[in-house]
């Protein structure tokens, strides 16, 4: 198993955590501050309606942020074993000296496959399931990790909601921890 | 910018826990540590602790009350992949204290602890003392 990152130019390259670090690490000042509760309300509302034009989901795309694969047991929260390298590297990047003063968020995503309601919730528990073990197995401080669940609301691939490449987990710099 | 991480098949690299002249394990990453336990118990993990997810210790309970079951290199890399996850914890939370002379000495008028950090890691003569150790225990060289 080999862990890739396909920059937004196309070009697949290997990553690793200094990588990471660093597109992690790029924050404007000038970012906008994200109320997750709020998020949270807001997705809630919107289960089958989509939330990409939503004005609290919009400020998160000007967030230095990384989009991952990670694949868990169907129907559950498990993370599956050929995933757990992606978590680990993700803990190895939070823990570097560059990025232990910031907070971050996962927003779990699904395809449109299944009910948009439950799509909701799985996603919040699986995203609730990566913040759990970057904790616990990683020893994260809990303060610095936010989770989210979108559901199928926000797919990657518009045209086609059910395709793969829209399960998916978005790591976001939130700022710095207060 | 939005980057993209992608999972795809072929041979894990495998790190292996390598004993120092002195007996100490080096520490490898999270990354290495967590590829370890995929490769050797992943087959146990999927007949046994189906349904657990990584965090909170769950996998590893459930590896150890399974041990009669599981593969033996499994148990082992188990053992393995917890020292090291917890002797990495250790020498990041013992970086300020081990490299404080050398901060003093080397980079007093740096601001921030990643600045700090690079500033060490340019420093020639901290590279051979026990500061430079920590920085490599840390992962952080």
């Amino acid at each position: 198993m080999g862990l890739m990152m396909s920059a937004s130019e196309g070009v697949a390259q290997e990553i690793n955590d200094k990588q990471l670090v660093r597109t992690l690490g790029r924050v404007e000042s000038a970012a906008p501050a994200i109320d997750v509760a709020l998020l949270a309300e807001e997705a809630s509302a919107s289960a089958g309606k989509g939330v990409a034009n939503l004005p609290n989901w919009q400020k998160l795309s000007k967030l230095s942020q990384l989009i991952v694969d990670i694949e868990f047991e169907n129907g559950s929260v498990a993370i599956e074993p050929k995933s757990y390298r992606t978590v680990g590297l993700i803990a190895d990047a939070l823990h570097h000296p560059n990025l232990r003063r910031y907070k971050f968020l996962v927003v779990g995503h699904t395809s449109s496959t299944g009910d948009a309601q439950h799509n909701l919730e799985l996603s919040a528990q699986r995203a609730n399931a990566i913040t759990e073990a970057l904790s616990t197995t990683f020893a994260i401080a809990p303060d610095r990790l936010y989770s989210i669940g979108v559901g199928e609301e926000w797919p990657l691939d518009t045209a086609n909601p059910k395709a793969a490449e829209n399960r998916r987990v978005q790591l976001i710099n939130l700022g710095l921890v207060k | 910018m939005t980057n993209r991480i992608a999972v795809f098949g072929g041979t894990i690299v495998l790190t292996v826990l390598a004993l120092a002249t002195d007996g100490r394990a080096d520490t490898i990453s999270y990354a290495d540590a967590v590829s370890l336990l995929a490769n050797d118990c992943g087959s146990d993990i999927r007949k046994y602790c189906k349904g657990l997810n990584l965090g909170g210790g769950r996998i590893q309970t459930c590896l150890e009350q399974n041990e009669g079951k599981v593969s033996p290199a499994c148990t082992v890399t188990l053992a393995n992949v917890i020292t090291s996850i917890s002797q990495r914890q250790s020498a990041q939370s013992s970086f300020a204290t081990i490299c404080k002379h050398d901060i003093a000495q080397y980079c007093k008028s740096v601001k921030g602890e990643g600045n700090v950090l690079s500033c060490l890691n340019k420093a020639t003569r901290v590279n051979e003392g026990q500061c430079g150790q920590a920085i490599i225990d840390a992962g952080w060289r």
